[in-house]
């Protein structure tokens, strides 16, 4: 293929703004499927990703579109996860493009995500074609969004596109700005091979398949390659791309986008971000300086069933053949036995990898409360990570503390600014900027919109500050953020005692000054959370040796069924059984049963 | 594990060997509000094709397995005292004719307490009924109303008079507890009228929100209180202590009686004995096979007018089947009836024997259930002596702790 007629880009859009429904309309457009294969949201496979409406997975698919000028030119749509969770994958796919349509809601305007996301697109200098979609929606308002983006961006308000996906109106437009607006790939054909990895999966006959933007040289079947950073090697079984079936038996070349079937059995041999190139005449240097991963967010997974351990490891090493990004190590609690500790991009990638273990490998878990890393400085000048609250040193040996901080970006509503401020300050957030993204413009309630953009501490945004946020502000208000520096702070372990046992798995860091309207609400929660025993449970939260505060769960005295009537047996019988089986997804935490929820209940407190 | 020196609690009366027979009358003159039994209101005038049905259905029972031996026949409901006796007197002849019933049976009749007068409690007993079951409830005609009851307690206390003067020497009360905005002092004046007409048998049931029923709209509205369990044990403790004290015998956990008037009929049930019943929704225990009858009267009507004459089966149930009016059920397991056998039995002062256990399932208790006795003995939940395993008295409330270590998760079904 002419390099020349190529085009690599990528649609950004915060989420819900009808990213995979344009995707799916272009393959329609170029008739890369039919209309009788067309079903909702095509590239987003996994189960989970079409039940969520998100993109957990980066895809790419080849389209063959032939422009005004009669030339057909070679379109490769990169699909990158809309989840900040998954910023890193989506800076890779963006490394893979020279373009990037820009996606915005007509109703909705322009969204935390949707600004972050514009300035990736501008640090890996693409050419970015503004689309404001869903025009066929009645709450539309295209002139006042573009009008917005305009001013924010600094786009035209004539190069602005009109779109609805959904209709399809407009999306010829898209098609020819991508031929015209957007730049071919650069790249030497007659140099060593070096092509980008901006993904990868696990496939059981063909192992890991590689997704590549190939920059430099050609790489084709039976190629010997090399990994750049991790210096693995491997014979390639098969080089192809998606349309949006794999399509095998091409090589690819200069500027081109497909997939390698690589053979190698563990997707950390194929790193996402990592180049490629040849192992007999191998590159010089890499595309882009390799940057390993880091989780953010840990929880504990332990199988409610101790007997399940052993399927847990399977299910994780399986997962993670296809998750580069899931990191886990080998957990005992006192309270819940063998488990892993694990590690995640953030809580959402948390969720996805909880539901699929329970709905894949039909494990019953118990997930405890989420932490970030903490820096620990030691009084002796050593620095441990803590990921785990009950792994904190003695505080007798300890000089510091430090937590991860956020830059917090939030666009809502002029007249959210003093409820976000509230929220914010609540959770030791500094206030850093406030800009306005309107001139003249308003939204429909006559209000403009703000860019708010604060430093707060990550543990304090990630448990239920988006679900609070959304209550401030009635769901106007977006969200995004990016990581900042460690910071030290007066940080303390919160325990739980239940029936004056202390209770590993529950235990937290918090801040100092929360420390006791946090304790005292979560052992309110439990209180609710844990049902009644044969026997009288005292729940105490404590700071060392110091009880801050006390519920008791009272003894259960009543729980018989009454009547037998008719002789209806089996009716008694699904009652039991009813209450065996919820005892049986209980946990024993020395005589009290604990049910699952409990673990989580840090992140239902009402403060 | 220790043997212990605990005396072994007595047997309540010889086992009933013989098929217990349930006759289900699924009308009610209204429906109240708590209740989720299969019966209806505004359908009398299916009575007359009903009770043919129903005639039928017993015929072939009876033919099926040549004309069985039975001592204990209950009309339940609805409201089998609201059917015209004469009714009730040819559905009796009905079974004397196909079943070989006993000289000694006991032969109980569910009444609402609004439908006996002294010549219709005379009639009752004279077509054949020897025990009544009255449905009293509370004697407290402010939470009468509130149950959606018909009468009042001066209707109660008048019935009983009234069934004692036609001739009923069992007569049982039934009384609920836990309800909705019932005080300690309230259920205290029930028990004491309640034991002021010296009744044979009492029942008490704590009340249960059951789901689909008009109450628990009510309640989730919050127009009436959820009952309080602790207030409810409490209830019951005094009801224990009430009843023990002028000399009535706690024999099951809602069921107390003078010396030897046990309901023979429900230890049939508790025992796991064999029962037949006939009528919609009626549930039976055959040869080791559970099933119920389908649920619609109408439905069942139909099925046995157009019932062909001859049943080709020779199995009595499968041809049952092959008329439609069998719902479901099917053999169960030998752990899943032990399951049974454990749940039903342990609700008896007597509680249940392991060597019956290992004689009508072949399951080892002691064995098989080595865990679960280990860990309930320990926790003062179960005790054993000998071959026989009860409840302590002082644990019957909690009774389900118990129930639920012996329950079958994974054949919930069968039935």
């Amino acid at each position: 293929m002419d390099s020349s007629l190529i085009r690599n880009f990528c649609i950004i859009a915060h989420i819900d703004h009808g990213k995979s429904t344009l995707a799916d309309r272009l393959m329609q457009a170029t008739g890369t499927v039919s209309d009788r294969d067309q079903k909702e949201q095509l590239l987003d496979s996994m189960d989970l990703e079409r039940e969520r409406g998100i993109t957990i997975k980066a895809q790419a698919v080849r389209l063959a579109y032939t422009a005004s000028d009669g030339v057909e030119y070679q379109f490769n749509l990169i699909d990158t996860p809309g989840h900040v969770d998954f910023s890193y994958e989506v800076s890779r796919s963006l490394a893979a493009c020279e373009g990037a349509l820009l996606v915005v809601d007509a109703a909705q305007g322009i969204q935390a995500q949707t600004l972050a996301n514009v300035y990736l697109a501008l640090e890996h200098d693409l050419a970015i074609i503004p689309i404001v979609n869903k025009i066929d929606l009645p709450s539309a308002e295209p002139d006042r969004v573009a009008a917005e983006m305009s001013r924010t961006f600094g786009f035209n308000d004539s190069e602005i596109l009109r779109v609805s996906a959904k209709t399809g109106k407009g999306v010829d437009e898209v098609l020819e700005a991508i031929a015209f607006l957007m730049e071919a790939p650069r790249g030497t054909a007659d140099a060593p091979l070096r092509a980008l990895i901006f993904d990868s999966k696990y496939d059981v006959y063909k192992g890991v398949i590689a997704y590549v933007r190939v920059s430099d040289g050609a790489v084709q079947r039976h190629d010997k390659i090399r990994m750049m950073s991790s210096g693995r090697t491997a014979e390639i079984l098969e080089t192809g791309y998606f349309s949006p079936e794999p399509l095998g038996g091409m090589a690819l070349g200069s500027g081109e986008v497909g997939y390698l079937a690589t053979g190698f059995k563990d997707v950390r041999d194929c790193r996402v971000g990592d180049t490629v190139t040849l192992d007999a005449s191998p590159a010089a240097e890499p595309l882009a300086a390799y940057e390993p991963i880091l989780p953010m967010v840990y929880t504990g997974f332990f199988p409610v069933e101790g007997d399940d351990y052993p399927e847990l490891r399977e299910a994780l090493s399986k997962l993670q053949l296809n998750d580069a990004a899931l990191v886990y190590e080998p957990e005992t609690s006192g309270a819940l036995g063998f488990g892993f500790r694990c590690g995640f991009l953030g809580l959402l990638h948390m969720d996805i990898v909880q539901e699929r273990l329970e709905r894949e490998y039909d494990l019953n878990l118990i997930a405890t409360a989420p932490s970030v890393r903490y820096r620990v400085r030691m009084t002796n000048g050593s620095v441990v990570d803590v990921s785990n609250p009950s792994d904190l040193p003695d505080l007798a040996q300890v000089q510091a503390i430090e937590e991860p901080w956020v830059n917090l970006s939030l666009i809502a509503p002029e007249r959210y600014i003093g409820a976000i401020m509230e929220l914010v300050t609540g959770r030791r957030g500094t206030f850093e900027r406030m800009e306005y993204l309107q001139g003249e413009t308003t939204d429909s309630n006559g209000d403009s919109r703000v860019l708010l953009e604060y430093k707060v501490p990550l543990s304090e945004i990630l448990i239920d500050f988006h679900d609070a946020l959304k209550s401030a502000t009635q769901g106007y208000a977006s969200m995004d953020y990016s990581h900042d520096e460690y910071r030290a702070a007066r940080l303390v372990k919160l325990d739980v005692l239940v029936n004056e046992v202390s209770v590993d798995a529950l235990s937290l860091i918090v801040h100092f000054d929360h420390a006791y309207p946090q304790g005292r609400l979560l052992v309110k929660k439990l209180k609710e959370l844990i049902p009644r025993q044969m026997f009288p449970v005292p729940i105490q939260a404590a700071i060392g040796s110091k009880v801050i505060s006390r519920e008791t769960v009272k003894a259960l005295r009543k729980n018989v069924l009454a009547k037998c009537y008719g002789g209806d047996v089996t009716r008694k019988r699904k009652l039991l059984a009813k209450q065996a089986k919820g005892k049986k997804r209980m946990k024993m935490v020395g005589s009290v049963e604990v049910p699952q929820e409990a673990f989580m209940a840090v992140l239902s407190l009402d403060r | 594990m220790d043997t212990g020196k605990r005396i072994v609690p007595p047997r309540l009366g010889v086992p009933d060997e013989a098929l217990a027979l349930y006759v289900h009358i699924p009308f009610c003159e209204t429906k109240c509000p708590y209740c989720d039994f299969n019966t209806y209101a505004q359908i009398e005038g299916l009575i007359p094709d009903y009770v043919a049905a129903l005639q039928h259905e017993i015929e072939r029972w009876g033919a099926l397995l040549s004309k069985p031996q039975t001592n204990t026949i209950f009309f339940g409901g609805g409201t089998p005292s609201y059917l015209p006796v004469h009714d009730l007197g040819h559905v009796m002849s009905t079974i004397r004719e196909a079943f070989a019933v006993d000289s000694a049976a006991e032969i109980s009749l569910e009444a609402n307490p609004g439908d006996v007068d002294p010549e219709r409690a005379a009639l009752l007993r004279a077509v054949g009924f020897n025990r009544v079951s009255v449905g009293v409830q509370s004697f407290d005609d402010g939470l009468l109303k509130m149950l959606g009851r018909r009468h009042d307690a001066k209707t109660a206390m008048g019935a009983i008079r009234n069934f004692r003067d036609g001739g009923f020497d069992s007569i049982n009360l039934d009384l609920m507890f836990g309800l909705p905005d019932q005080s300690l002092e309230q259920w205290a004046n029930s028990l004491n009228m309640a034991l002021e007409l010296d009744t044979e048998h009492i029942s008490l049931y704590g009340l249960t929100i059951e789901p689909n029923t008009p109450l628990e709209v009510i309640v989730e509205k919050g127009d009436l209180p959820e009952p309080d369990a602790d207030l409810a044990a409490d209830m019951y403790l005094l009801a224990c202590e009430q009843l023990e004290a002028v000399g009535y015998l706690h024999y099951e956990i809602s069921n107390w009686c003078k010396p030897d008037k046990f309901a023979r009929h429900n230890l049939v049930y508790w025992r796991s004995g064999e029962y037949l019943g006939v009528g919609p929704g009626a549930h039976s225990y055959v040869g080791g096979r559970r099933f119920e009858t389908i649920r619609s009267p109408r439905q069942y009507v139909e099925a046995l007018r157009s019932a062909s004459d001859l049943p080709t089966e020779s199995d009595a149930l499968a041809a049952m089947k092959q008329i439609g009016i069998i719902a479901s059920g099917g053999p169960d397991s030998d752990r899943q009836q032990a399951a049974d056998f454990l749940m039903m039995g342990l609700r008896l002062s007597e509680g249940i024997s392991s060597a019956e256990i290992e004689t009508k399932f072949g399951v080892d208790f002691p064995t098989q259930y080595q865990d679960e006795i280990k860990r309930l003995h320990a926790s003062g939940l179960l005790d054993f002596a000998e071959d026989r395993y009860w409840i302590p008295h002082d644990q019957w409330l909690v009774g389900n702790e118990v129930f639920s270590q012996f329950v079958e998760l994974d054949t919930t079904s069968g039935g």
